[in-house]
């Protein structure tokens, strides 16, 4: 069966997520910040009455804050019971991708490397599978911790 | 298929739980077959449904349970205890079963034979003698059917609040909406009409949090009955207030210290039979768990008239173990005492034993009361029994909070974390800085102290008004001060968990979403001070201790003395624990005897320490002392005031009734000693009845009757006219006569009695040398060999 991929970039790479992870994409409006936490942490912001865990994941994975006037964009995720809202730069599409899978090629950037897990092909374009709960428990909570 | 399994295994644990009370309390009265219908009917519909669902195991067990109690219920068989255990440990399996077959677990077989045998074995002692092996629980529980229930899987209730909490939302903005555009009635009538609904939407679903207690007392019967056989104790049970209400996870969270409670109690506070009989109670002892709403709290109070709490051994043990030095013990308040059983590593039990005791207790029970916001209490009555009080909010999601104000945002703190709140340019506090740690004292106490923005690492606006300092103390560390920009509202919040991701931080609690819409965070006293490494509680209180040790020692040690004018108008001081109280007395009431002083209170007679017994006044002030087993009485012309005076006066005077001269405010007064005070008092206690009373035998005698009984019962003397017709003398009694012929009657008495004679004749001199008679108007004679026969 073909998976349904979202398209995206962050901090400049172009990334692909699992559609079953997404919950949903956001217009992030107002962040309250959560001092005392790595720059990793953007804040929270409410959804409704939800309220997000909203994570700057390129601060997590480049190590430096987005500035301010480009936080945008969310994605939505479920991650163990908790409610996330992961920043990223643009989404670009939605699509199934005929090829599947495919194993990592060339030398990966260091940053990188803890949160690929795969390639897919799409428009001819190579975009780094990443895991959304790879983010938080992989990288996020480990840093906190 | 599956469905089905799963509906059978959830409500079989489900009634499992509710039946374990119920075998219980049928055991205690075997006659209640409305109790054995309702077990018979378990084990009949757990019969019957795995008759269809193909589980062959829970069908032989329930089987066999079966048919004993329709043997039971045919009475052909008597309840007696070892069936009661056979049928709860069926009980036991089939629950175990039910666990194995919802993970899918596999699960030995061979006990199940063990456990039917144990059923069907009639052991004939049993039916001879059911009460000797039993020490039987009687467990009162209100047998009510409850309310008709459904089964709802909890994501859905949670899909529903989430939706209600959004509902208010969206209420809450069309709220603020509405009021940015003119105003048009219908429209607000309309609006009005939703917002109710909306609310009492909320308060319906918020409601299907809740749970009856009895969930909670569920598993208490068996535990009481069970734990109750083990150690031989007779335990009479008694559960109220199952029907009250709180929320579903504060149950879960509640269950673990109340049955450590419940454990404690049974082990250590009910007694033995027979050392309950020996403590003159009665054999089985009572345990109560009583739950009740509170305003927004559950309390639950659990009461034993068992030993109570032995706080001496508490301090010998904590002494013991290091965590306190004999002086701080001393020190202690009773309450304070009590409290050590909260410390970790400390138990009163005397020895291991599998059920409590192995000092992981209370400070454990606190600790998990406390995270959810309750408060344990304590009231215990050393031999007579021990009342643990549990008090827990309603609710773990609203909790009442203060937003605070810090570095630019706003932060929520529980009420009950914040001991007070000052603002710094307040007087009674004072803040000084030394090596980079901020001090703040209030009111002498000296608390560590932090700013709310450095411990999360925020920058600190400049800010115009006073900033607000708050004393905060968390559920289990010593409390410390917060500055914050500001304190600025009070409000119930709702309070939800927040990300493990936010959590690890350590300085939240949770997370909250007010009317605003903007998120805000719960802040973790305990955390904030793990975060600050503000110095952590036993270091602390070493400190603290070390400090008034040294304070002790340096200082010149003071005792609070009363200062009073001396009837002869010295001013002097007496050290005031001697003082029981100061009245006036009146001056009647005072009198001599045998040359001492006395006065007459409340039917007795007690001395009176400075010899006074004529007072120029009808009301005298009068100090009441008492050392350890005597009083006395101390007559002064004024009581002046309380002072503190120097343990040691400043002049020492070792003899005497003054032990030296203090000076207090400028003034020399002389120190009273007390040891002198009462070393003077005469050794015989002053009861009148113990004393001997004047028999005047020659009762016909005018001037015995007029002269001399109205001299003597002056003098504070029981005055009998004439000999007693029964002769009931006492050897302390004093015969006084006249005239010689009674003179011989009394002699006869006297010998017969042991008692004094004392004659009195009407001349002056003496007839001869060995006449040993008195003068009868010799006065100090004649009291003299009267009080010298009392001697």
């Amino acid at each position: 069966m073909e998976k349904l991929y979202l398209l995206a970039t962050l901090a400049g790479t172009r990334i692909a997520v699992e559609a079953g992870e997404v919950e949903a994409v956001v217009k992030l409006t107002e962040i309250s910040p959560v001092p005392g936490m790595g720059a990793h942490v953007a804040g929270l912001s409410a959804l409704r009455s939800r309220v997000l865990t909203v994570i700057d994941v390129a601060a997590l994975v480049r190590g430096v804050a987005s500035p301010q006037e480009q936080r945008g964009l969310a994605i939505i995720a479920n991650i163990s019971g908790h409610s996330y809202g992961l920043m990223v730069d643009t989404v670009s599409d939605i699509c199934r991708v005929p090829e599947g899978e495919l194993p990592l090629r060339g030398q990966i950037d260091a940053a990188w490397a803890p949160y690929a897990r795969a390639l897919i092909e799409h428009e001819g374009q190579p975009w780094l599978l990443v895991s959304l709960a790879g983010f938080i428990e992989g990288g996020a909570l480990a840093q906190a911790a | 298929m599956d469905d089905l399994l799963q509906e059978f295994i959830s409500e079989t644990q489900e009634t499992l739980e509710a039946l374990a009370g119920e075998v219980v309390a049928w055991e205690a009265d075997p006659s209640d077959s409305d109790r054995l219908d309702a077990i018979f009917r378990f084990f009949h519909t757990v019969k019957g449904s795995c008759g269809f669902l193909n589980l062959p195991r829970f069908e032989r067990l329930s089987h066999a349970a079966e048919d004993v109690l329709a043997e039971i219920r045919a009475g052909n068989r008597l309840a007696d205890p070892a069936t009661v255990s056979a049928v709860l440990g069926l009980m036991d399996r089939i629950g175990e079963l039910a666990e194995a077959v919802a993970v899918g677990a596999a699960l030995p077989s061979e006990n199940d034979d063990y456990l039917i045998a144990a059923l069907v074995a009639r052991p004939e002692a049993n039916a001879i003698h059911p009460e000797t092996a039993a020490a039987p629980v009687a467990a009162r529980q209100a047998a009510q059917a409850g309310p008709r229930t459904i089964r709802l899987p909890l994501s859905l209730i949670d899909q529903l609040m989430n939706g209600v909490s959004d509902m208010v939302l969206a209420r809450n903005e069309l709220s603020r909406k509405l009021r940015e555009r003119t105003a048009d009635p219908e429209l607000d009538n309309v609006f009005e009409r939703l917002s109710t609904c909306v609310a009492d939407m909320r308060d319906v679903i918020s409601k299907t949090r809740m749970q009856r207690v009895d969930r909670l007392f569920a598993a208490i019967p068996r535990m009481v009955r069970d734990l109750g056989r083990e150690l031989g104790k007779q335990i009479d049970l008694n559960l109220e207030g199952g029907d009250v209400e709180m929320d579903r996870e504060m149950v879960e969270m509640v269950v673990d210290p109340l049955t450590h409670i419940v454990r404690n109690s049974i082990d250590h506070g009910i007694e033995t039979p027979e050392q309950r009989r020996a403590a003159g109670k009665p054999e089985s002892g009572k345990l109560r768990l009583e739950a009740r709403q509170s305003g927004n709290q559950i309390v639950i109070a659990i009461s034993d008239d068992g030993a109570g709490i032995d706080t001496a051994r508490l301090v010998d043990k904590a002494v013991a173990a290091g965590r306190l030095t004999p002086d701080a013990a001393a020190r202690m308040s009773e309450e304070d005492r009590l409290n050590l059983i909260f410390h970790p590593g400390l138990s009163t039990a005397a020895q291991v034993t599998a059920i409590s005791g192995r000092g992981v207790g209370m400070d454990v029970v606190r600790a998990n009361v406390e995270r959810i916001g309750g408060v344990i209490a304590l009231d215990n009555h050393p031999g007579q029994g021990l009342c643990i009080t549990l008090r827990v909010p309603l609710t773990l999601t609203i909790i009442p909070g203060l937003i605070v104000r810090a570095g630019g945002l706003h932060f929520a703190i529980p009420r009950s974390a914040v001991v007070e709140i000052l603002h710094d340019n307040n007087d009674t506090l004072q803040i000084s800085e030394v090596g980079g740690a901020k001090i703040a004292t209030i009111r002498q106490v000296r608390h560590s102290m932090v700013d709310l923005e450095d411990v999360l690492g925020m920058t600190r606006p400049a800010q115009s008004t006073p900033r607000a300092i708050m004393v905060v103390r968390s559920a289990t560390g010593v409390p410390f001060a917060m500055g914050v920009s500001a304190v600025d509202n009070h409000e119930e919040l709702v309070i939800r968990p927040a990300s493990p991701l936010v959590m690890a931080s350590g300085v939240y609690a949770g997370m909250t979403l007010p009317d605003n819409g903007k998120p805000m965070l719960l802040l973790d006293a305990a955390g904030l001070a793990n975060a600050a490494k503000l110095p952590n509680i036993l270091d602390d209180r070493a400190a603290r201790q070390a400090e008034e040790q040294a304070g002790a020692q340096t200082g010149v040690e003071m005792v609070a003395a009363l200062r009073f004018e001396e009837l002869s108008g010295e001013k002097r001081l007496l050290i005031l624990s001697l003082i029981e109280r100061v009245e006036d007395i009146d001056a009647s009431l005072f009198g001599r005897s045998g040359g001492r002083a006395f006065v007459r209170l409340d039917g007795r007679l007690v001395p009176v320490v400075n010899g006074l017994s004529d007072f120029d006044r009808d009301k005298v002030s009068a100090l009441r002392l008492r050392d350890d087993v005597r009083e006395a009485c101390y007559p002064v012309a004024a009581v002046l005031d309380i002072v503190q005076m120097p343990m040691v006066p400043d002049m020492v005077a070792m003899h005497g009734l003054l032990s030296g001269v203090a000076v207090i405010d400028g003034e020399h007064l002389e120190v009273i000693n007390p040891f002198a005070l009462f070393a003077a008092l005469p050794q015989d206690d002053l009861v009148e009845s113990a004393r001997g009373r004047c028999l005047l035998a020659d009762a016909q005698d005018g001037w015995t009757r007029e002269i001399l009984a109205p001299l003597l019962r002056q003098a504070g003397h029981e005055v009998v006219l004439g000999l007693p017709a029964d002769a009931l003398l006492d050897p302390r009694d004093v015969l006084l006569c006249t005239g010689v012929d009674t003179m011989q009657a009394a002699g006869m008495v006297a010998d017969l009695t042991g008692c004094r004679v004392v004659q009195l004749r009407a001349s002056p001199r003496a007839a001869g040398p060995s006449d040993m008679s008195i003068y009868r108007y010799d006065q100090d004679a004649l009291m003299a060999a009267i009080a010298g026969g009392q001697g």
